[in-house]
């Protein structure tokens, strides 16, 4: 089985709290902020091991960053993943998800022929789960979202589990396939000594646009359909709107407000 | 504005999805700013009174896709209909629910058609150009960030449920068109063989999307069991002060607070709980708090989104009723 | 630019896998292991699996060889949530020392391979009741008989004692300080007996206890060194890897001090705000932070030299006598912070300052340490 695993390094969610925001470029500013692969990436890169050591093969990562990300990847050669790909270019600085999936879409295309390609159901910076069924569009492959099991039926097909709001999909679906993963599908394994030593042998490759002969009408910023026009942080502050009086009237009341409010 | 607002209408086992009624309310504000018109589209295998039922909730037209194979979600199909249907009519906007098939399907909808998605919208506001301005949330919501689609064409979003309101039901008149659009069985790779319904299991504490938490005020055993019925009603788990533990009515795992556990739920519901700071500090990140509590002055109310001055015993019962209706709706 | 404070991109690593290790794993386990004193085996093992034990074996023999600001990193980030289990990890590697500073080619072939694995686990025993700080009061005897030593004796306060299968004991081969030899007992041989168990007020959870020889047949070849190189053996390993070990331990306890107080301190409210807004607390909080600096760059400043091949016993006895006078004051200045929750035993400052107590006798006493320092402190006479 030759598995793609497709990881993306971000800002160490436990660190949240300390993003703050440029107020005159409105961007975010994640300087002194640990960077880490993105946890959901991480059980796709466990679950893509697990394969492999059932059935043998290969498993590579990807990464589309800035030149931080070698060391995502260097840790991704650590869990125990054969190589790693870093797609590296000013050029693609401001991709939104479509320029994204696009951009990854011809790097994998190079490192035909695969069997699977898993990724994190959504990142834990913007959270929008749309590459990976995006990245399939353009790879012309199928994909499932949400994925809690997987049940390889052999090298052309799967049976996979997709999680609904009370309950879940079953879906039989023909591999090469884009399977995104949540975090019900595995315990990600930690780091370990021998891992780490003998990732110093393992390759990065590195790639830019050229190499990838990406269309540059379709990356970046130019090729991002959406922008983003502001950026600030939500004010946190309690509403205080206390129903007092007879309890039937306020308790009616107050879940009326509460679903005017949108939390019922 | 020459196009129209769409919003895609989701059901499952031939009922609509509320998201799609709440897409409806928000999306019918958008389209009167724009001045343009509202339509609704509906993939199904038997649209029956649906589509009527849309018009009723403020679609001035509802396009129905009918076919067989579209009984159930399959994400090829339904990306194939829906991208046909958007390519042959231009719709300025699309809308859909920000549920788990949504999420799954607008982003490949959105790449078939090369224009710009923005996911888990939590606002919504069209502006004299009718470029639609869509506030939408990351690093756990943190951060907001607003985003717009100046060019491609839908300007397509995904909104959360419970972000936009209901629209009610009217006496409208609307225009059902019938859509043809290509489907065929061997389009399929990813084919949903069935779908298992499952009870949701009970959440630790620190992931349940709404948390109880019992006070002092809530420590005797008639007014626990209104607590336990609360919970129940509301799927939520059960959590509370160190005060509830020392009286037995609690166990230490389910302890919020500063030598406790820390909890983020959508809603935390304190209950007979004066606020005091060992215990607020659990429960600070919670999206929504709402206290009840018998003592006007209680700290709590300081520190809350919605309070109820009230005995529990009181109050307990009626919000109860009051959610099972809720639930009904 | 040679003054780098940067870790390498190996060491980084190696800390998130003991953090993650720590606060997933170890975490749920601690309140267990302070109120029975039990040891956790399953982790103990999950720590030989991920290869901990093999940080500091030689490439060569089977180990990673990554050195000793790499071994600090994860000693610090376990201890950060369980100072016994760190404590634990620490003597794991005390127990290779012997042979991997004196070890001859033989025994480093036989012996390291097992030992990265975490197969073999040895102590490192020396002290007696008669004997700890004054080694050479120890009275276990090796008497030689055809190809094998006979040992008998009784050591105490022996760190692993029920969970190794191997033991490094000093004996008496003779009298005076060339009268001590070193040897390593393999798994299984009769007569080596573990005694009882030490019920300790900190660092509960750590085995500590009795080991029993009685007439027990060692190989000459398990001898490390010669006869008479004994005290030279234990001193070494002690000073290259034990006293760097309780550092990390220490370093474990004083951040986890600071965070502790500073997250209360933003939390707790008194007179209508936060403590953190209170002068006194916030000299509690300036003083736990230098301390944290100070220990951090004493500690990984010893392991860069261990690394470099540098010798360093003056510098490993500041370390390891300032991380630990350090652990107290944070643990206890914590307590004051946390007023009168600060000494219920479901909260954790009264535990870090039963850990940060019981570090103080280990690998050689405080006063010990002072000696170390002094031969040191004297040569700038010059």
């Amino acid at each position: 089985m030759n598995i793609i695993v497709c990881i993306k390094q971000v800002p160490d969610p436990r660190e949240f709290s300390k993003i703050t925001i440029d107020p005159v470029r409105k961007t975010i500013v994640r300087e002194g902020i640990q960077a880490v692969i993105n946890p959901l990436d991480r059980h796709a890169l466990e679950e893509a091991l697990r394969i492999r050591e059932k059935y043998g093969g290969k498993v590579t990562v990807v990464s589309m960053g800035p030149p931080q990300a070698l060391e995502a990847c260097k840790e991704a050669l650590a869990f125990g993943a054969d190589e790693a790909v870093l797609l590296c270019d000013k050029l693609l600085a401001g991709s939104d998800t479509l320029a994204t999936a696009y951009a990854l879409s011809k790097a994998i295309r190079r490192l035909k022929p695969y069997n699977l390609i898993l990724c994190g159901n959504e990142t834990v910076d913007g959270s929008t789960g749309q590459v990976p069924p995006q990245l399939a569009e353009f790879l012309e492959l199928p994909h499932v979202t949400r994925v809690r099991r997987i049940e390889l039926v052999d090298d052309g097909k799967a049976i996979v589990e997709s999680v609904l709001e009370h309950g879940c999909r079953v879906v039989e679906v023909k591999l090469p396939a884009v399977l995104a993963v949540v975090k019900e599908i595995n315990t990600p394994r930690i780091l370990s000594v021998f891992g780490i030593v003998a990732a110093a042998s393992k390759k990065i490759i590195q790639w830019s646009v050229s190499d990838i002969e990406a269309d540059i009408g379709m990356i970046g910023l130019e090729g991002s359909p959406t922008r983003v026009t502001d950026v600030f942080t939500p004010e946190i502050k309690r509403r205080c709107e206390i129903f007092k009086g007879p309890v039937e009237d306020a308790v009616k009341q107050a879940v009326r407000r509460l679903r005017e409010i949108g939390a019922f | 504005m020459p196009g129209e607002v769409w919003v895609y209408a989701e059901c499952r086992d031939g009922r609509l999805m509320d998201v799609s009624i709440e897409l409806l309310g928000g999306g019918r504000r958008l389209a009167d700013k724009a001045k343009a018109s509202l339509a609704s589209i509906i993939l199904t295998d038997n649209v029956g009174s649906l589509a009527n039922e849309l018009i009723s909730y403020g679609a001035d037209k509802v396009y129905v896709v009918e076919h067989p194979l579209l009984k159930t979600y399959q994400s090829d199909l339904y990306t194939d209909a829906l991208s046909e249907a958007v390519s042959k009519y231009n719709p300025e906007i699309l809308l859909i629910g920000a549920t788990s098939i949504g999420m799954d399907l607008a982003p490949r909808v959105a790449a078939r058609l090369k224009t710009g998605l923005s996911a888990h919208v939590v606002g919504l506001d069209i502006d004299e150009y009718g470029i639609l301005k869509q506030v939408v949330p990351g690093f756990g919501g943190g951060v907001m960030a607003v985003v717009t689609c100046p060019k491609a064409r839908p300007q397509m979003a995904t909104v959360r449920p419970g972000v936009l309101p209901k629209s009610e039901k009217t006496d409208r008149r609307g225009e059902i068109i019938a859509v043809d659009v290509k489907i065929s069985e061997d389009r399929i790779k990813a084919k949903t063989l069935k779908i298992i319904e499952e009870k949701p299991l009970g959440k630790p504490l620190e992931e349940a999307e709404i948390v109880v938490g019992v006070g002092l005020g809530g420590c005797k055993p008639d007014t626990f069991n209104l607590i336990k019925e609360l919970a129940e009603t509301l799927g939520a788990a059960i959590g509370g002060t160190r005060p509830a533990v020392d009286e037995g009515y609690i166990t230490e795992n389910q302890m919020i607070g500063q030598s406790g556990k820390t909890v983020r739920p959508k809603i935390h519901i304190a209950l007979g709980a004066s606020g005091a700071m060992q215990y607020m500090v659990g429960v600070m990140d919670s999206k929504t708090i709402v206290a009840v509590n018998k003592d006007p002055n209680a700290p709590i109310f300081k520190m809350c989104d919605i309070g109820i001055v009230g005995d529990l015993n009181d109050v307990l019962p009626i919000l109860i009723e009051e959610i099972k209706q809720l639930r009904k709706t | 630019m040679p003054f780098d404070f940067t870790f390498t991109p190996e060491q980084e690593m190696l800390r998130k896998a003991a953090m993650e290790f720590a606060e997933r794993d170890v975490a749920p386990k601690v309140e267990w292991m302070d109120e029975t004193g039990e040891t956790p085996t399953e982790l103990v093992k999950k720590m030989m699996e991920l290869g901990f034990g093999a940080i500091v074996i030689p490439r060569e023999y089977g180990g990673a060889g990554l050195g000793h600001i790499a071994r600090i990193a994860v000693l610090e980030e376990i201890s950060r949530i369980s100072p016994a289990l760190g404590f634990c990890l620490q003597i794991v590697h005390l127990g290779q020392a012997p042979v991997i500073y004196f070890g001859s080619e033989e025994q480093k072939k036989k012996w390291l391979p097992g030992m990265a694995k975490g197969e073999l686990i040895a102590t490192c025993a020396v002290t007696e009741p008669t004997g700890g700080s004054d080694v050479l009061g120890i009275q276990t005897t090796a008497k030689r008989e055809g190809e094998h030593y006979v040992l008998n004796g009784r050591k105490c306060f022996i760190t692993n004692v029920h969970i190794s299968n191997m033991h490094g004991v000093l004996a008496k081969t003779g009298e005076g300080p060339k009268g001590l030899s070193f040897f390593m007992i393999e798994p299984n041989t009769p007569g080596v007996k573990p005694g009882r168990r030490e019920n300790k007020s900190g660092l509960r959870g750590l085995n500590t206890g009795e080991l029993i020889l009685e007439n027990v047949r060692v190989p000459r070849e398990n001898m490390i060194g010669g006869e008479g190189d004994g005290l030279r053996v234990a001193l070494t390993a002690i000073s290259n890897i034990g006293r760097p070990g309780v550092n990390g331990v220490a370093l474990g306890i004083v951040r986890r001090c600071l965070e502790e107080a500073a997250k209360y301190s933003k939390q707790r409210a008194l007179y209508g705000k936060p403590i953190s807004e209170l002068q006194a607390i916030q000299w509690y909080l300036a003083e736990m932070y230098v301390d944290y600096e100070t220990t951090r760059l004493l500690t990984y400043y010893a392991a860069w030299l261990r690394d470099k091949g540098a010798r360093c016993d003056a510098e490993n006895a500041a370390g390891k006598y300032y991380s630990v006078e350090a652990a107290v004051r944070c643990a206890h200045r914590l307590i004051q912070i946390f007023g009168g929750y600060g000494v219920m035993k479901e909260i954790i400052p009264q535990r870090l300052l039963r850990d940060a107590e019981v570090l103080c006798p280990a690998a050689g006493t405080q006063e010990i340490m002072k000696l170390v320092m002094f031969r040191k402190a004297l040569e700038y006479s010059k």
